[in-house]
């Protein structure tokens, strides 16, 4: 996989770089701003974008910008926002620019190496990554606003991982519960929710999210 | 107190009795001073109202009478900002009523009228007099230094009464200016009260007076300390986020490096985690860094005069202190205090190519005053040089939301001074 970096602080992106090297990742450029990425992207044309949200000059929302713009020039690049804190409009802005290829973390998920390298991949494979702070505080919103009463505790759990990007199996080994279950747990989810149980995984996903956001903001 | 040593400094409490009363002394003698001066400026005030009284009696004058409240309210403020400067604050009333009738009905407007009168006359009689005792002391004092140098007949003209022709004489001469200095430093508190009194008594607000003006200021100083107080929690966010937790989020990043490498090639985990404590040593520095620009604990520990030689221990510039504080002002006073030297002395170390800095904190009644001197060659502005210019327009910000003072002073060539006064407080 060859990897783009966009991190301003140089201990971090030094950091990110090593540990990616060291597991055999192409970390082909590492860039401290949201143009030399932009740049970096259009000359190297990486499977992978890693991009911090807080960038010179404004230290505010750079990131999110540039790998929106990322997108828009290269349809395919899976980009993987991190993030020092949770901003759910960052989120939305993001799962607009498209809902596949997308991942926003918590930056400290990167010190927990395999799941964020199981994350990276995901991304990478046209999956999505969202932080369980990320999903929780979507959770949390739509529950004051009702929308989700309906749902067992259990079918609330489901939402959840589904909602971070975990396909079946990986939510049936995180609930110690069968395929099947999961399975059944999920149709009941989107016939409750009024949604179409027949895309694909990363779009339920999508799906799921923007109908949260929405609610979030009614 | 010189600064440039680390020991803890005690506030310098003036030893007994005789620098205390010298102190008193001399702001005695700077108040009779200050207060002759208003009295010259009500004098003119006073012939300027004559004037137009009688002009209007000959019917011309009625297009200068609007000036009349205005000129003596202009006087008035400036006797109240001075008198406020070393007692209790006199609160002036807003701008006088715009017609001359109005004006004349005005309590306050009367009330300033009636010391305008007092002091203009009464009063400058009485500072004149004052103003001379200490200078004739002097001068008698020094009499026998000098009268042989005068032309034999015009001995008489020195304003001692005898005929002076030996020099017994003229130690006569100095015995009776060492009377006048003994009366002077006896009197002089209590002739400066006396010269106040007329002001405080008359200039002070009556329970009705207009007080809107004042309230909105109070309002808008208000306003101001909540906006720096949302600065200070922004600037305190984002140092936050940019140094201490970043360097955190580094170490998880290195510690999961560490984690990785440990089982496929110990030497290269043992590296990283080097790198790792590195990290996490820079993120405890920052930390410090961070909270000692909310409260530094050394106002705390050895109060404003330990933090203020601490501040000049590390300037680059050589820097004296001289702090002489009777007691303990209100915590957010001396941060203020505090960080308004600390950049000002960045300011100076930066910019200014002084050679020599000068830091002096007084108090006077219920005002701290805090006075930063270099000998660089000056051009600081407000709002203007280029790195300058931010930190002197925080040093204000930071003040005003305090309800106190600002003056700078700084000419291309130098040298500066900055000079801030702050309501104590306490």
């Amino acid at each position: 996989m060859r990897i783009v970096i966009a991190e301003d602080d140089p201990l971090l992106r030094e950091g990110l770089a090593l540990l990616l090297r060291a597991e055999s990742l192409d970390v082909v450029a590492t860039t401290d701003n949201a143009d030399a990425f932009l740049a970096a992207v259009d000359q190297h044309r990486p499977d992978t974008a890693i991009v911090d949200v807080r960038m010179p000059p404004t230290h505010t929302d750079e990131g999110i910008k540039a790998a929106v713009e990322a997108r828009r020039r290269h349809p395919d690049l899976a980009v993987l926002v991190l993030s020092a804190y949770v901003e759910q409009a960052f989120a939305t802005v993001l799962l607009h620019a498209g809902g596949h290829r997308i991942g926003y973390l918590l930056k400290e998920r990167v010190g927990r190496v395999e799941q964020f390298l199981d994350a990276l991949h995901r991304v990478a494979g046209g999956g999505t990554a969202i932080d369980p702070v990320v999903v929780a505080e979507l959770l949390k919103r739509s529950h004051a606003g009702n929308t989700l009463h309906a749902l067992t505790p259990r079918e609330l759990e489901v939402l959840a991982l589904m909602a971070e990007g975990l396909g079946n199996t990986a939510i049936a080994q995180q609930l110690v519960v069968t395929h099947g279950a999961v399975h059944k747990h999920i149709r009941n989810i989107f016939a409750k929710l009024d949604l179409d149980p027949a895309s694909t995984a990363d779009r339920r996903v999508t799906a799921v999210l923007h109908y949260l956001n929405a609610n979030c903001k009614s | 107190m010189v600064a440039g040593r680390p020991e803890p400094a005690i506030p310098r409490r003036t030893a007994g009795g005789f620098s205390e009363r010298a102190r008193a002394v001399l702001d005695a003698l700077e108040h009779l001073v200050g207060g002759l001066g208003t009295a010259l400026l009500a004098f003119v005030a006073m012939a300027w109202v004559t004037a137009v009284t009688l002009l209007c009696a000959a019917g011309i004058g009625l297009l200068l009478a609007p000036s009349v409240p205005h000129a003596v309210r202009a006087v008035a403020a400036r006797e109240r900002a001075r008198l406020s400067r070393w007692g209790p604050e006199i609160i002036g009333p807003g701008p006088p009523p715009a017609r001359a009738r109005d004006a004349l009905a005005d309590t306050a407007v009367r009330r300033e009228l009636c010391w305008v009168f007092t002091h203009g006359t009464a009063g400058l009689a009485f500072s004149a007099f004052a103003i001379t005792l200490p200078i004739s002391a002097v001068q008698d004092i020094t009499y026998p230094l000098w009268w042989r140098l005068l032309p034999p007949p015009d001995t008489e003209l020195t304003g001692v009464s005898w005929t002076v022709t030996n020099t017994s004489d003229a130690l006569l001469v100095t015995l009776l200016g060492l009377a006048l200095a003994a009366v002077f430093v006896l009197l002089a508190p209590a002739m400066a009260r006396l010269q106040a009194w007329p002001g405080r008594h008359l200039l002070a607000a009556t329970a009705d007076t207009d007080l809107s003006l004042r309230i909105a200021q109070l309002s808008a100083t208000r306003a101001a300390a909540l906006d720096a107080h949302a600065t200070e929690l922004r600037r305190i966010e984002r140092s936050l986020h940019d140094g201490a937790q970043n360097r955190l989020v580094g170490v998880t990043v290195l510690l999961g490096a560490t984690h990785r490498a440990l089982t496929r090639d110990p030497a290269h985990a043992l590296a990283i985690l080097e790198r790792a404590q590195d990290a996490a040593e820079q993120a405890l520095a920052e930390l410090r860094t961070v909270v000692r620009s909310i409260l530094p604990p050394v106002l705390d520990d050895h109060g404003l005069p330990g933090a203020l030689a601490g501040l000049a221990a590390n300037c680059a510039v050589p820097c004296q202190i001289d702090i002489d504080l009777p007691g303990r002002c209100a915590a957010s006073v001396e941060a203020t205090a505090y960080f308004v030297t600390a950049e000002a002395l960045t300011n100076i170390s930066r910019h200014s190519r002084a050679r020599h800095a000068q830091v002096t904190v007084r108090r006077h009644g219920p005002h701290l005053h805090l006075q930063i001197q270099d000998d660089g060659t000056g051009g600081a502005e407000a709002g203007g040089k280029a790195g300058g210019g931010t930190g002197i327009a925080g040093i204000r910000s930071r003040i005003h939301a305090h309800d106190g003072h600002l003056t700078l002073t700084s000419p291309p060539g130098g040298p500066t001074t900055l000079k801030v006064q702050l309501p104590c407080g306490s």
